[in-house]
């Protein structure tokens, strides 16, 4: 605790503040979502809901194939998830507790990698793509998404951390190999880090937009964010449409939110910094 | 296989597990290129042009043709999808590119297929000339079929004008200004009266219209480059600038959330329409039905827009494209979707035709909107367009919207765009 | 379990079993469990990239010919006005969304530290809401909130009196706008980071400090920030690496110019002139050359971030 006991009464100001501001474009979004372009554009601004939303889901329902795209997005993004906390977690174990030579010098080169922008490098991604022909799949959002240097680093602490080699030890003299130990014992211990590790890869596939917006071409597989961008792109912009596909594609993120948010508030604090 | 190495095999099966599954998912999904010429065909089009109308009607002729349509996004997404697409990925068997888009892809005739392979060298006389040239490699091939253009007018609002004391009628308004010239003075007229702004902007409602109107814009005849030095293209760019200065510009880039929302709203009294931004108006602007009329653009001719089908080379069902192309842009193919959805056709021997002649548009005062656009077309001097047109048009056109943002000062824009220009394309 | 290191049962059969299973497939465990990454890694990271370097030596036509011209795209780009614009709008945008987003979660770290503090998970949480919004949704209602005319922003500013500004349309207004959108996606997940590195610090040293007399402002200089040296590093590599990439939020707040970001460039990234370059024009391999450019920028600016900000050593 800090020097005095109370918390002083411009502290719950400020968070009050940074609270209304994290919130209110999402409100806003609603409120445009529930009216329509001319009450968006007028002034001063409407803040109260209006009675137009189905109307306008209606709408974009009919324009894009938006319940697929939100599938697809479940698909790209789940998959993503449970593999980055099995691969990382599985990963990060071989670098904490398993001896090998060279260990440390990849485990470098793991960590630089994530210094290097693969965004940048789109065009010749699109190449391989094309040449394996997956342009316009899901598997092209998927595979690449699955090697992830930041969870592999993350999983290492953790699992340094919370792995003992007193126990490591034990198990090697029963016999058990890496495989049982990892899987009986290693990866049960970081469940949680785990889980909050997919979550994070979750949110981040769901999000992602230049790489699917590259490569996806059809309207059914576009995902969540492409279908939103899909919607403005009428030469003319029906703000109450786009504002309603944004708050549909927002609306399972913020579900999952009221669920696991706590979860992933605690995960990322627990974060890698113990070590 | 012992149980130790069966082991040490889970965690790659496990990798390869995740990878299948998704590959399966994936895989599933997406559209399969069928092999062999069937019957069905993709479509790619891009959106607000209302190409679903003219699918249907062509379901309703060949009801055991499957026509997957899919409206990628706008012109220029459609046209950097079909890049990508034709770098090496699926191709579509029937795509629409706009016109802007086209010099690009004609540089690259081999990505297409040939339409005369199909006979399209005998339709070609069916389109006016200055439209198909467009879509005809150097080498001959013709690689796309033109599906309709522009034309251009001025949509004005009644309303606002007779508040401001100008005439109504559209006759009256179209001699208002024979000359771009007079255009201005109306309009300041109209700001002087009302306080508000004539036009939405000077860079598309002035200087891409006027400088269309005429054989020597920025190509000449031979294909060379001449932007710098023809007088089309400087009087054009001064008459932007003319526009700007003289106030009455609302100032709101065409397609803008601005514009959308300020042609509702009456910021502007005047947009430079081609066909095609009729609906949009509309769709805009819903609440000003009746309150808008249509009357003759400066200098009386003019053209924006217009697309063209193509035929990727490695399309799996040309001929199954190639049906739809000649059955739906014929001549007749093409004045029915002018009645249904308004587009304009590019074959003038349905110019004549009664149904075209009396198209009515009650949203426009019942402006007889096929006469219109149609003679705006007549009086076209045709310019050639060159592989650079967009890159050169679009900074000429940054140039003239920097000025009237108010950020650039308009006695260094046109070197300001000369220089740009020499940046973007070498020339 | 046993307690003693006894040795494994001693029969040449057993021996030689327990060998095989010491010698190959348990060896090749580890590199087995870490193939999955590199192989990934290096078919969609690595190879990529360095074929970026060889595309940029061509004038790589998408749909057409592939022309070898050495080192033309780069003397090319040195002389591009186009390059630098966008190299600036980048770092400028860059700075202008890292700098206030970490002082701002460093701020609101030390705010939400107080053990006594009510509603704590409702104030995390909610940090956290514009991190799990999608970019493509929130762009369009930030950019339609800075419109010029019809925005809520210039809507408020007119209440002061403060004339309606055009964002869109200035370099400064376009980059404060995009910075903006960057910073308030990003801070509550920052702010998170430095709270969980603040509360790993014992209360007793900053009861120390009160005891000597040392105010809030004191222990926060002195106690918090030398703490926090390791989390505040990594969060400057990272929105580094981030922030010189900026590509989605420029692309979707200009809707009638999206791949230059406005009719004189004003807020076109360098990632968003890679992509005008590659797949609007056509030219691959002048794209892949402002790849290479971007990378090495990256590269040199984190390199001195890491080690600018290595130099906050804790004070006694």
């Amino acid at each position: 605790m800090k020097k005095a006991d109370r918390v002083r009464w411009w502290t719950y100001l400020i968070l009050a503040l940074a609270t209304l501001a994290c919130v209110f474009p999402l409100y806003w979004m609603f409120v445009v979502a529930t009216t329509d372009t001319a009450t968006a554009t007028q002034l001063p601004p409407e803040i109260v809901p209006g009675g137009n939303f189905f109307h306008l889901a209606g709408l974009v329902f009919s324009t894009v194939p938006f319940v697929r795209s939100i599938i697809n997005s479940l698909v790209v993004a789940g998959t993503i998830g449970v593999g980055q906390a099995v691969l990382c977690s599985l990963a990060g174990f071989a670098f904490a507790k398993l001896r090998f030579p060279g260990r440390n010098v990849l485990f470098l080169v793991v960590v630089l990698t994530m210094t290097v922008p693969t965004q940048l490098a789109v065009i010749p991604q699109y190449m391989i793509i094309s040449q394996l022909g997956w342009v316009d799949t899901l598997q092209a959002l998927i595979v690449p998404g699955l090697a992830s240097a930041f969870g592999i680093f993350w999983m290492r602490q953790h699992l340094a951390t919370t792995l003992s080699d007193e126990i490591l030890q034990a198990a090697r003299i029963d016999g058990a190999t890496s495989w049982q130990i990892f899987w009986r014992i290693a990866f049960p211990l970081v469940r949680p880090a785990a889980f909050v590790l997919g979550l994070l890869g979750f949110v981040f596939a769901w999000n992602d937009f230049l790489w699917p917006f590259i490569v996806l071409k059809s309207p059914e597989m576009y995902t969540a964010q492409i279908a939103i961008k899909a919607l403005q792109n009428s030469r003319s912009i029906d703000l109450g449409l786009a504002m309603s596909g944004s708050f549909l594609a927002t609306l399972p993120l913020l579900v999952l939110f009221v669920f696991v948010g706590r979860r992933m508030v605690v995960g990322i604090m627990d974060g890698a910094f113990k070590g | 296989m012992s149980p130790v190495s069966f082991r040490r095999a889970t965690p790659a099966v496990l990798a390869a597990a995740i990878v299948l599954t998704a590959a399966a998912c994936g895989g599933g999904g997406g559209t399969s290129q069928q092999s062999g010429d069937g019957k069905s065909f993709e479509f790619w089009s891009f959106t607000g042009i209302n190409q679903k109308k003219t699918v249907e009607a062509y379901k309703k002729i060949h009801p055991d043709v499957q026509v997957k349509l899919t409206e990628v996004g706008s012109t220029a997404e459609t046209a950097q999808a079909l890049t990508t697409a034709l770098a090496g990925g699926k191709v579509p068997d029937l795509v629409l590119i706009q016109g802007d888009d086209l010099p690009k892809f004609l540089q690259q005739p081999q990505n297409f297929q040939d339409l005369r392979q199909y006979g399209a060298d005998k339709m070609k006389g069916d389109y006016l000339d200055w439209v198909i040239s467009q879509s005809v490699a150097r080498s001959g091939e013709i690689i796309g079929i033109p599906t309709d253009v522009g034309g251009m007018a001025v949509a004005y609002r009644t309303d606002l004008f007779k508040a401001a004391g100008l005439p109504t009628d559209r006759e009256e308004v179209s001699k208002l200004w024979p000359t771009w010239d007079a255009f201005i003075e109306t309009g300041k007229k109209y700001t002087a009266a009302t306080g508000k702004a004539f036009i939405d902007n000077a860079a598309t409602s002035v200087f891409l219209q006027a400088v269309n109107q005429g054989p020597e814009k920025y190509y000449d005849q031979n294909g060379n480059v001449i932007y710098r030095t023809s007088p089309q293209v400087r009087t054009a760019f001064d008459l932007g600038l003319k526009a700007i200065q003289a106030g009455i510009s609302a100032k709101q880039s065409s397609f803008s959330e601005g514009w959308s929302a300020g042609m509702g709203k009456g910021d502007f009294a005047v947009i430079s329409a081609p066909s095609w931004l009729l609906g949009q108006i509309q769709d805009n602007a819903p609440g000003t039905k009746g309150k808008w009329d249509i009357a003759t653009i400066p200098g009386g001719a003019g053209n924006w827009g217009g697309s063209y089908l193509a035929i990727p080379k490695r399309a799996a069902n040309p001929k199954a494209a190639w049906e739809y192309i000649s059955k739906m842009q014929s001549p007749q193919g093409q004045l029915d979707h002018f009645l249904e959805a308004g587009s304009l056709p590019t074959t003038p021997s349905v110019y004549q035709d009664s149904k075209l002649l009396s198209q009515k548009d009650p949203f426009f005062s019942d402006a007889p909107i096929g006469k219109i656009y149609t003679e705006s077309l007549l009086g076209l001097k045709p310019y050639v367009i060159g592989p650079d047109d967009p890159a050169i048009g679009s900074e000429f056109l940054a140039a003239i919207t920097n000025v009237e943002q108010g950020k650039g000062d308009p006695a260094k824009a046109w070197d300001a765009a000369m220089a740009n220009i020499k940046t973007a394309i070498g020339k | 379990m046993t307690t003693t290191l006894s040795p494994r049962r001693t029969t040449p059969e057993a021996e030689t079993e327990a060998r095989v299973r010491q010698s190959l497939a348990e060896r090749l465990a580890p590199y087995a469990y870490i193939a999955p990454f590199f192989l990934i890694f290096g078919i969609f990271g690595l190879v990529p990239l360095l074929f970026t370097f060889y595309v940029a030596l061509f004038d790589w036509n998408p749909i057409g010919e592939h022309v070898f011209i050495g080192l033309d795209n780069f003397s090319r780009l040195l002389g591009d006005p186009r390059f630098w614009n966008a190299a600036w709008n980048t770092i400028s945008m860059w700075l202008l969304s890292t700098v206030p987003q970490l002082l701002a979660a460093l701020v609101l770290a030390h705010l939400l530290n107080h053990a006594r503090l009510r509603l704590a998970t409702l104030w995390r949480m909610s940090m956290l809401v514009p991190y799990i919004t999608s970019v493509a949704a929130t762009t369009i209602v930030f950019a339609q909130m800075f419109d010029r005319d019809y925005g809520l922003l210039n809507w408020l500013l007119g209440l002061v009196g403060v004339g309606p500004i055009n964002f869109q349309q200035s370099v400064w207004g376009s980059h404060i706008m995009i910075a903006t959108m960057v910073t308030w996606r990003w801070f509550g997940y920052t702010t998170l980071l430095y709270l969980a590195s603040l509360q790993a610090i014992p209360r007793t040293i900053y009861e120390a400090a009160a005891v000597d007399g040392a105010g809030a402002w004191k222990q926060f200089r002195h106690i918090s920030i030398p703490s926090l040296r390791p989390v505040i590093i990594f969060t400057i590599v990272t929105s580094t690496i981030g922030g010189l990439q900026i590509f989605t939020e420029p692309m979707l707040a200009s809707h009638t110019t999206p791949l230059t970001c406005g009719p004189i460039r004003q807020c076109q990234t360098l990632t968003l002139f890679l992509y005008e370059q590659g797949f609007g024009q056509f030219q691959f391999g002048y794209g892949a050359a402002i790849g290479v450019a971007l990378f090495v920028l990256i590269i040199v600016i984190a390199t001195l971030n890491y080690l600018l900000s290595a130099r906050i050593r804790p004070e006694r």
